[in-house]
């Protein structure tokens, strides 16, 4: 599936809506593409407001004190059950032995039966939490699938004999950052080989742009670098580098930018 | 915490909450509870189960508050998708009996629940409902399908007998437009 086809999807994946197969598709799709994250985002925000579309009703009291009573118990789960208190005067109401005897045999019943209840609850809720896991690790999986593509899909470009380069320097901001855009004009690929970028602080990212003489920046890519400042950036690069004039990377905060509003770190001459 | 817990921000409040804070996560659901179980229940049409589900989502709130991210949406957006997604888990577990229950009856199972709990007819339901009455009526009934009775466009396609791609063209431009209505007003809403 390409970008556009996917930004179709978002509106049905905000109202969860999607068949399972599309969805997981598009999952991989958002983790890779922030503007698509961006849009799915507002969409969410939409569809949350449908909400409102119900009567508000106020639910029993006992709801509220049930939750605040549960959160006490919570991170401990299973250990004890609620002891129920027996009465002081039992003994001196019920003095035959074997009377008492059934009390207490059908108090061990009751408790046993919650001990069991709350038993029960607590698998439910870990099978809830390994599903949910199992989830998260096959989304993580299928991004992981789409890295290693995009990799291979760079080498290749990287050894095609039709690829043209386009070097960026480091500006003022991070003397020491250097980078190399390799294009193919035939198969319109484009992959980004950053190097001696610092590390951007925590809910900020870099951002490519192209700049096309004499108008706005078009937003790229965000990505963030490893440990050694080096970050590939391959996808959503420009399908016509011949039309930018330049390529820049700025900081901006974390989901990216529609105009560049940070400082710009690396930049290409104009071409 | 110095301030009164009406005027502290849903975001602070969820910070508050994945630390521990149990007053944080009462003040929430003071906050919220009237939205959200009218939610749960118009997806469940069962007071008892709603309530059960709504005590779920709370639990679920409380344990996971550290995963929501406040650069990725509101926190109103995060606890309704809990609210929602848990009320559509347990109305599949009970079977589709709620599915027999078409849209267009909604109206009058909504009667008999007002007189069981308190009706409280909010400002910012009105502007919900009068920006879905602005759009096309088989958007709307496409968008309430989805959202109340958790259908997929291939059950919702199903369900009227209209193609595949119709519905996903009336979803897609459905919630597009609710966005725009909605979106100059949506400081106000949550």
């Amino acid at each position: 599936m390409e970008h556009r086809e996917y930004q179709e999807l978002l509106a049905s994946h905000a109202l969860d809506a999607l068949d399972a197969r599309d969805a997981q598709a598009l999952r991989a799709h958002l983790a890779t593409c922030a503007e698509c994250r961006n849009e799915f985002d507002e969409l969410s925000d939409a569809a949350a407001l449908l909400a409102h579309e119900a009567e508000p009703l106020a639910p029993s009291d006992d709801v509220r004190r049930r939750i605040m009573r549960d959160i006490r118990s919570l991170p401990r789960s299973a250990d004890e059950a609620p002891i129920m208190p027996l009465s002081q005067g039992l003994s001196a109401a019920w003095p035959n032995v074997w009377r008492l005897a059934a009390v207490f045999a059908f108090v061990a019943l009751l408790l046993g039966i919650i001990v069991l209840w709350r038993r029960d609850t607590v698998s439910r809720r870990q099978i809830a939490e390994l599903a949910r896991q199992l989830d998260q690790q096959q989304s993580q999986l299928q991004v992981e699938r789409h890295n290693l593509a995009q990799q291979a899909e760079a080498v290749a470009l990287l050894n095609s004999p039709d690829a043209k380069r386009i070097s960026l320097a480091g500006t003022p901001t991070a003397q020491l950052a250097r980078a190399t855009f390799v294009y193919d004009e035939k198969s319109r690929n484009g992959v980004l080989l950053i190097e001696g970028l610092p590390d951007a602080p925590a809910n900020k990212a870099y951002e490519v742009w192209f700049i096309p003489k004499g108008l706005a920046p078009i937003p790229g890519r965000t990505f963030t670098v490893n440990a050694n400042g080096r970050a590939l950036v391959s996808h959503g690069m420009p399908v016509a580098p011949g039309s930018s004039s330049v390529i820049a990377i700025t900081l901006e905060p974390k989901n990216g930018s529609t105009a560049p509003t940070g400082p710009i770190y690396l930049a290409s001459p104009a071409l | 915490m110095q301030a009164e817990p009406s005027q502290i921000a849903d975001n602070d409040l969820l910070q508050a909450v994945s630390r521990g804070d149990e007053s944080a996560l009462a003040a929430l659901y003071d906050r919220y509870r009237l939205i959200l179980f009218g939610l749960i229940l118009r997806i469940l049409h069962d007071r008892h189960e709603a309530e059960d589900v709504l005590q779920e989502a709370f639990l679920q709130v409380w344990r996971r508050a550290n995963d929501f991210d406040p650069a990725r949406g509101r926190a109103f957006t995060w606890l309704v998708t809990i609210a929602r997604s848990r009320a559509l888990d347990r109305l599949r577990m009970l079977g589709s009996r709620s599915r027999f229950i078409d849209a267009d009856e909604h109206a009058g199972s909504n009667e008999v629940l007002d007189t069981v709990g308190e009706l409280v007819r909010s400002e910012a339901g009105e502007i919900v409902r009068r920006a879905l009455r602005e759009l096309p009526d088989e958007q709307r009934r496409t968008l309430l399908l989805a959202y109340f009775e958790g259908l997929t466009q291939a059950e919702i396609a199903e369900r009227l007998g209209h193609p595949l791609g119709t519905v996903k063209t009336r979803m897609r431009s459905g919630l597009i437009k609710l966005r725009e209505l909605l979106r100059d007003r949506s400081r106000d809403l949550a």
